[in-house]
């Protein structure tokens, strides 16, 4: 009976014992940095627009030149009268096409257009000029198949599943015989020039957004040339463009947002703090947000991403008059969309990215520094005398191997 | 926790290097037979008298009592919850954590029951002071637990016996300073855990007086206090009552005389030297009872409404987050009409639509079955836009002979059949036989 009772209060002593040095090993872990790494690489990249990987198999078809297709297509005045009334142009710029990037590399119409090689034409019908374009389009899948396969995950593909035919396509943005060269041929990276195009193409279906977009802190200086900051595709994806409004997608944006925000080079150039990304998780939302990431990536969460207080496309300057967060009411606004009640003073719960220090939230500073002394202090004081103990007890089983514990303590000699 | 009173008891001088109270015989043994943990008794009642027996080492004294004992259950449970609940909060972004945290159900349940232990804890803390209250207004037991002048001396002789300068370790009485230690601790722990923990929980009442920076200074607090905690556990409770001994009497409530002879000499010997507080007549504790119990009542329901307060004062948040942009997504910008330009045939006003002539019937004809190779581009030479050009013709020859279709290349070619741009054959015959009859131009 007693010895059933001290194994299991053994069992239960060590058990806990065990799990405590579980949680002093999780001290050592605490390293801010590292940590924020660790939630920056969790996240697939945005993947990069690529270079364009062209693989022609349309070589049988080569023979027929260009000049031959705008004898008749380069007429102006060549059109096609559709089911629903709409007429189709069917002339085409030579010159336009000469200085696309395709004209320049030499691909021919036929590569595309691989139906009408022969003349006459096989019969064409579309019910709309959009219809027209949906017939045509998969054209490109033939040589850029990475691409297509990307668009294809998209929330435009799923838009024009779902039946909306305004969804768009390959053409809708780079146009069909004005396409445009994006990247550098040698480093595969986009030109400076078609980075700051991406706005505007975007805009010709988001001009809503566009407009918010030319009033952020972001938007105004691409709009003056600076290609640094995030256009559209940064945030969204090229090809594959996510459905923004989903929880993962929430639950991913710091990731997102850090990207150039943990960048120090980047953010070294306009004074910025990198500290941005460990200062969120380190507080109860990011914390929050970042758990859910790892763990529950398709969950919703009540608790705030960055663009829920710095905004979504009109993402102001902190230190803007009118909306800049670093005044305490304009940042109260922010808070009370999720905190309604919340009065003048809550918005400094927040620590506004700051790590504490003597300046700036000295209290929590104050509090951190009695505790780094008291716990040392407090723990150091309680081990020395258990180690004197323990010592003091293993020394005098030693000296008395055959006396029992109690009788060694109680002996008077 | 245990509890801060004892029965009053005199502290025996323990300076000296001799314990005390001389071994055998006590005076009055508590209990005899420790038949394991069969008799609870209400009260930690050293004073029940029992026939007297010699002395023996399986003879057994009361420590602690049935409250005191499920006391220190309860948070045991709640507090070892609490800190698997909330450390892996405080350092989140380690892998350990993050595994725990995934082990019970996600960081939304891992605060659910966080929360619940927290009250469980603080039930428990009502109970206590409540009971204590009982302890010291009822039964008027001594505060033992409070820190005195003697557990400084206390600490020194250990600390010489250490060192050797002594035989043998301090004669400590019913709380030595090491549980002194603890319970206090415990004590401080609770107090800041419940303040800071309040805090945090109702942080827009806070912030209606206090400054907002106050939240994040109690969630430092409050993560820090933990690590005190647990730590503090591991080194000292862990070493005084499971390494260095194992000691049972907070499960069972008892201690064998052999144990108290070790861990307590100087209760022992007053136990034994009869120095025990003399059992409340029953007249007497009624009477206290009687202001007791009200008060007790009123503390409870007191306590009781603060603590449900504590939990539901507020709102805090949401349960989503409302939309951060309402903007259109889908406006599209009208797309500008592509430039065509579109060759404007100059119609004669005076030409009468759907005539049989050239104006009225074969220029439009033209136009739309063969301009888009004989157009502007006047493929081998031959443009049919205007009466001049067809009458021209292209590289073979003249496309119109007025009055002489068979010559005119246009039927030469139509009627060859096969040509891009063929005419049907009722078109062919009506250009044949408006050519024949001198292909008029208006």
């Amino acid at each position: 009976m007693l010895n059933r009772h001290k194994i299991s209060l053994f069992i239960l002593g060590s058990g806990i014992i065990t799990l405590a040095i579980a949680f002093s090993f999780a001290l050592a872990w605490l390293s801010p940095g590292a940590s924020a790494a660790a939630l920056a690489q969790s996240t697939p990249p945005t993947p990069t627009p690529q270079a364009g990987s062209a693989t022609d198999t349309s070589t049988g078809l080569l023979s027929i030149d260009d000049q031959v297709c705008l004898d008749c297509h380069g007429t102006p005045g060549l059109t096609m009268t559709l089911e629903n009334g709409e007429v189709l142009d069917l002339t085409v710029s030579a010159e336009e096409h000469r200085v696309s990037v395709h004209g320049q590399m030499g691909y021919a119409c036929v590569q595309c257009h691989t139906t009408v090689g022969n003349y006459p034409h096989p019969p064409f019908q579309a019910a709309s000029l959009r219809d027209a374009s949906l017939q045509l389009y998969p054209a490109c899948q033939r040589c850029h198949a990475s691409q297509y396969e990307l668009a294809s995950d998209s929330v435009h593909a799923t838009a024009l599943e779902n039946g909306n035919l305004q969804a768009a396509i390959c053409t809708d943005c780079h146009t069909a015989h004005q396409v445009r060269r994006l990247n550098d041929p040698e480093t595969g990276e986009l030109t400076q020039e078609a980075r700051l195009a991406i706005p505007e193409t975007c805009a010709k279906c988001h001009s809503a957004i566009y407009e918010k977009y030319l009033t952020s802190v972001h938007g105004s200086a691409l709009s003056e040339g600076n290609a640094d900051v995030p256009t559209c595709i940064d945030c969204h994806g090229v090809h594959n463009i996510e459905d923004p409004t989903t929880a993962s997608f929430r639950l991913n944006s710091p990731t997102m947002c850090s990207k150039c925000h943990t960048d120090s080079e980047l953010m070294a150039k306009y004074g910025l703090s990198t500290n941005v990304l460990s200062t969120y998780v380190a507080d109860f939302h990011g914390t929050t947000v970042a758990l859910f990431e790892k763990q529950s990536p398709d969950a919703e969460t009540n608790k705030p991403v960055c663009y829920d207080c710095h905004g979504i496309h009109d993402i102001m300057r902190v230190d803007d008059p009118d909306h800049g967060l670093q005044a305490s009411e304009n940042l109260l606004v922010r808070c009370q969309r999720c905190h309604p009640d919340a009065t003048a003073n809550f918005p400094t719960a927040w620590l506004s990215h700051y790590i504490p220090d003597r300046e700036k939230y000295p209290l929590v500073y104050y509090v951190n520094l009695f505790y780094k002394i008291l716990i040392p202090a407090l723990l150091g004081g309680m081990a020395v005398l258990v180690a004197l103990d323990f010592s003091a007890k293993v020394r005098s089983r030693r000296r008395k191997p055959e006396v029992t514990e109690s009788d060694a303590e109680v002996s008077h000699d | 926790m245990t509890d801060p009173t004892s029965d009053p008891r005199l502290t025996p001088d323990s300076s000296s290097d001799t314990p005390p109270a001389p071994e055998p015989t006590p005076a009055i043994p508590i209990m005899t037979e420790p038949t394991s943990d069969a008799p609870i008794m209400a009260e930690p009642t050293l004073d029940v008298p029992v026939p007297a027996e010699p002395a023996h080492p399986a003879q057994t004294f009361i420590r602690f009592d049935r409250v005191q004992r499920i006391s220190h259950l309860v948070l045991l449970i709640s507090f070892t919850v609490l800190a698997i609940t909330g450390l892996p909060q405080k350092f989140a972004l380690s892998p350990l954590s993050q595994g725990m945290i995934n082990l019970m159900g996600g960081i939304e349940f891992t605060r659910q029951i966080h929360h619940i232990s927290a009250v469980i804890l603080l039930i428990a803390s009502i109970v206590h002071i409540i009971d204590l209250g009982y302890r010291v207004f009822v039964l008027r037991y001594q505060l033992s637990m409070l820190p005195v002048v003697e557990d400084f001396k206390h600490l020194f002789d250990d600390l010489s016996y250490y060192f050797g300068r002594r035989k043998r370790k301090a004669f400590y009485g019913r709380y030595s300073y090491a549980e002194k230690v603890e319970y206090l601790a415990v004590v401080w722990g609770t107090v800041i855990m419940a303040i800071t923990g309040f805090i945090m929980w109702n942080p827009i009442f806070t912030t209606r007086s206090l400054p907002g920076s106050i939240i994040p200074a109690s969630k430092a607090a409050h993560g820090w206090e933990a690590v005190l905690a647990v730590l503090a556990i591991i080194i000292w409770h862990f070493y005084h009552v499971h390494l260095r001994h194992f000691n049972k009497s907070i499960f069972n409530g008892q201690l064998s005389r052999e144990e108290m002879e070790h861990e307590h000499p100087a209760e022992l010997a007053q136990i034994e030297a009869g120095e025990t507080s003399k059992p409340v007549s029953p007249d007497v504790l009624r009477r206290r009872q009687r202001y007791y119990f009200p008060i007790a009542g009123v503390l409870t329901v007191i306590l009781g409404v603060s603590l449900f307060r504590f939990v539901t004062y507020e709102d805090t948040a949401l349960s989503y987050v409302p939309p951060a942009e309402t903007v259109a997504v889908f406006v599209p910008i009208t797309p500008t009409p592509r430039p065509t330009s579109t060759i404007t045939p100059t119609f004669d006003p005076a030409a009468e639509v759907g005539a049989d002539t050239w104006a009225g019937t074969y220029e439009a004809l033209f136009r739309n079955r063969c301009s888009s190779c004989h157009g502007v581009t006047a493929v081998g030479g031959l443009s049919l836009a205007t009466y001049e050009d067809a009458l021209k013709g292209g590289n073979s020859g003249p496309g119109i002979i007025p009055g002489d279709a068979e010559a005119s290349w246009i039927v030469k070619i139509q009627s060859a059949g096969g040509h891009p741009g063929q005419l049907t054959s009722d078109e062919l015959s009506q250009v044949i036989e408006w050519i024949n009859n001198g292909a008029p131009e208006q």
